[in-house]
């Protein structure tokens, strides 16, 4: 049915075309050189994953047509027949054992972690083996493009970046660096080819630029439409503005180690009723309301409710309501009536004014006599200050998003003691320990179910939200402004893929 | 001429050799670039191995060594954020930098020299007066505020020009170039209207300056005498001796120009290097900033050459040594 449509409307309507306004030019268009937001964009446009990722973040085939669990740590899966990279070369099971391997000496062996060994069975079949049982592994894989094995081995890694070869819905037409990258349809397609024939990507930096371009017809798509622009774009006719809750949680880790860096004598933040007179101290409506315009969700927990390990019905904000005069009866119970001095690090570059929700923590924080100096810094400077083990920080304020649609990844790097167990708890800013919530993410990690895994990450949920190691802040909202008879559906993960949308 | 030309290149190594060195003391203050590349849980051991990749393994004295030696064969190192060669990223984004500048800078000329030699030929007239005030606002008003509003009204309101990008290029001994086409032109006029006032404004304003010193020389009174015409006093007799300083500022903004054209080209995404600076800087990428600082010291010091050569042309009495 929905070849048919396609097949009707392209007879009738001529070359479809789209141009689209980006935030920045992509650095990659090799999936093994590094991530960022427009690369990623482009990955998924010439290339497939073995599982792919739908706009809502459930998973399902991609070059993969099916696949199972031989036993607890093996699976098979069954590759898609007829597939072809856009240089004609046929894509069997060679190419993805070859870009396994690859990964693993790349810049990002993350993407492998949970790979043990990969073989090829047959031309069309791979099996792969985790170093423990692993339910999420599909979910893991929708992030691992696959090369040609052949054409990359030829063109070699930096040439890679400047002339990409995968088997996905478009193929690069022309890139001249910041200026414009343009694909086109690539008509042998596994999945049928795409609607729309070319698609422009223009890197547009200067956000009220880009507002300028999409009301003047130059493109028609952007995205990350400024908040202020909100509602100008709004008023004028013939566009229309989109928005979507992301999944970048905004959070604040709390230091519990008995010492910490910025603050005199021992740690009040190691008693929960302080941590707990904290996040009632923080009106995170009042942040939206006023910093925000409006256009971010408050954080129920710390992964959202799409993902395995959210508690339905849980929410941090009914169980700490904004009560200052509760939070000083708490504050004073623990033996801190005149608060404390501690500094908090936080970003002015990385997320949407950011440096604004520090200095309006400043003075929430104020109302419960905790004298917060604020330390912000440029993204390039944070990652390297903030890094485990956390000599500078107490209270650190960061965002973090799990495409993946599991709590396990997180929960493992956040939450899970430190120095205990290789890749585990090596994000754990906060040293955060306890001995339950550790049995749970390894019992997790450890079972082939995924319904398991889901049950066993909610009770760490429980335990967390309890504890209050760190407390979520909001959910930014992604923002796209689009002329009229353009279809877009945003994807959760804020990628852009020109293959599900359509104009008129 | 050639004890001349030999002096400049030492001095000029030199210039290069410390700018080198600076960049790369203080890049050590600016935060570490594998955390600009690596995921940000990443393990201690992804960690190490982008530090390998990336040979940012070495102390900063054997990084810099490295970075040496392989300049002398012409090596000018790796993107760390791209993976390319620093020297392609920035060259491949020169030309459109230089095309926006010279427009620019042609643009402030063929405006500013009419004016400065008018405004400094009659200083009390009400039009000059005029000219004078507007050359303040040309240096006051920041450029990307100026930017904004052209493209406020000249692009979303009246829909005259473009907001943003280079439009059709066409391509000329390799080089693509977008004044050879109208719809290049069409782009290139914002921005580099834009870009042109602060320089505009200056150059106004020292030339209006020489003709006030130039008027009150005798030669100017003896040419008028012998019967040459207001045009023939003015700009044959008068502006050729007031140029010296305006070749100075012209050299001088040219390269400032080139070099920090960024703002300008942020604002209308102009494809030029000035963004590339900026991003390069937001991400570490250290070698990329190296190079294009050097590639700016080598811009100014070619510029100051060949000023100094104009002197000669323009007066006789000056010779290099």
């Amino acid at each position: 049915m929905t070849l048919l449509a396609t097949t009707a409307g392209g007879a009738i309507s001529q070359e479809k075309s789209i141009t689209i306004g980006l935030t920045a030019d992509p650095s990659h268009l090799y999936p093994l050189a590094g991530e960022e937001l427009s690369s990623n964009i482009m990955y998924y446009h010439l290339y497939d994953p073995l599982v792919q990722r739908s706009p809502d973040l459930s998973f399902g085939p991609g070059l993969a047509k099916s696949w199972e669990t031989v036993d607890d740590t093996t699976w098979r899966f069954k590759l898609r027949e007829g597939v072809t990279f856009h240089n004609g070369n046929a894509f069997t099971a060679s190419d993805v054992v070859f870009t396994v391997e690859k990964a693993r000496e790349s810049i990002r062996p993350d993407l492998v972690a949970n790979i043990e060994t990969i073989t090829a069975i047959d031309d069309l079949t791979v099996e792969i083996t985790t170093p423990k049982p692993y339910a999420v592994l599909p979910n893991d894989l929708a992030e691992l493009l696959i090369l040609d094995e052949d054409y990359t081995i030829e063109t070699g890694d930096t040439q890679m970046d400047l002339e990409p070869m995968g088997t996905g819905p478009y193929r690069l037409d022309e890139w001249i660096k910041e200026e414009r990258l343009v694909l086109e349809a690539f008509e042998d397609y596994w999945a049928g080819p795409p609607t729309i024939d070319t698609v422009t990507f223009r890197p547009i930096t200067n956000p009220a630029t880009r507002t300028a371009a999409l009301l003047t017809g130059e493109v028609d798509v952007i995205q990350d439409l400024s908040v202020r622009d909100v509602g100008r774009v709004r008023s004028e006719g013939g566009f229309e503005v989109l928005t979507r809750p992301s999944l970048l949680n905004l959070v604040l880790a709390l230091d519990m180690r008995e010492e910490s860096p910025t603050i005199d004598g021992s740690n009040p933040m190691t008693d929960q009723r302080v941590r707990e007179a904290i996040a009632r101290a923080i009106d995170v409506e009042a942040i939206i309301e006023i910093v925000m315009n409006g256009l971010a969700t408050p954080s129920d927990q710390f992964v959202p409710a799409s993902h395995i390990g959210h508690v339905d019905g849980m929410d941090f904000r009914e169980m700490y309501p904004v009560d200052i005069e509760t939070a000083n009866d708490l504050m004073a119970e623990a033996g801190y009536p005149d608060g404390f001095a501690m500094t908090l690090d936080a970003t002015n570059d990385r997320y949407v004014n950011d440096a604004q929700i520090a200095q309006a923590l400043a003075s929430m924080l104020a109302k419960i006599d905790i004298d917060l100096d604020l330390n912000i810094m440029p993204k390039s400077n944070f990652w390297g200050y903030i890094r485990v083990p956390t000599e500078n920080s107490s209270f650190i304020m960061s965002g973090w998003d799990v495409p993946s649609g599991d709590a396990g990844s997180m929960y493992a790097s956040l939450f899970y003691t430190r120095d205990k167990k290789e890749g585990y708890g090596q994000v754990n800013r906060g040293s955060y320990s306890n001995p339950e919530v550790d049995v749970l993410i390894d019992q997790a990690d450890a079972t082939p179910s995924v319904d398991e895994r889901d049950r066993l990450l909610q009770d760490a949920t429980r335990i967390l939200m309890a504890d209050i190691p760190m407390i979520p802040v909001h959910y930014e909202q992604d923002i796209y402004g689009v002329r009229d008879g353009v279809m877009l559906e945003p994807r959760v993960d804020k990628f852009i893929w020109a293959h599900d949308m359509d104009v008129e | 001429m050639l004890g001349y030309l030999l002096k400049r290149l030492i001095q000029m190594t030199l210039v290069l050799w410390i700018v080198s060195v600076i960049v790369f003391l203080m890049m050590s203050f600016t935060g570490d670039p594998v955390f600009m590349v690596v995921p940000i849980d990443a393990s201690d051991a992804e960690i190490a191995q982008a530090r390998r990749l990336l040979g940012l393994d070495d102390s900063l004295l054997v990084q810099y060594w490295k970075f040496l030696t392989s300049l002398v064969q012409g090596d000018f190192g790796q993107s760390y954020v791209f993976r390319q060669p620093a020297m392609t990223l920035i060259l491949e984004r020169l030309p459109a930098t230089v095309e926006l500048v010279l427009v620019a800078m042609v643009l402030a000329i063929a405006v500013a020299i009419p004016l400065g030699v008018y405004a400094g030929a009659n200083p009390q007239g009400r039009i000059s007066r005029v000219i004078m005030a507007g050359s303040l606002l040309g240096i006051s008003l920041p450029g990307f505020w100026v930017g904004m509003v052209l493209i406020y009204l000249f692009a979303v309101n009246w829909g005259m020009f473009p907001s943003s990008g280079r439009g059709d290029t066409a391509e000329i001994l390799g080089l693509r170039l977008s004044v050879l086409t109208w719809d290049g032109w069409h782009h290139v006029v914002l921005p580099a209207i834009t870009l042109s006032l602060a320089t505009m404004a200056i150059i106004l304003r020292i030339t209006r300056a020489g003709m006030m010193e130039v008027g009150r020389q005798d030669f100017m009174k003896f040419a008028r005498a012998k019967g040459a015409t207001r045009r023939d006093v003015l700009y044959r007799h008068g502006l050729k001796n007031a140029l010296i300083p305006v070749v100075t500022i012209f050299g001088l903004q040219l390269g400032d120009l080139i070099a920090f054209a960024t703002i300008t080209e942020t604002i209308f995404s102009w494809p030029g290097m000035g963004k590339l600076l900026i991003d390069s800087i937001y991400r570490a990428d250290r070698p990329v900033i190296v190079v294009y600082l050097m590639l700016v010291a080598l811009i100014f010091v070619v510029i100051n050459f060949l000023v100094d050569v104009i002197y000669t042309l323009i007066d006789p009495r000056i010779r290099l040594k």
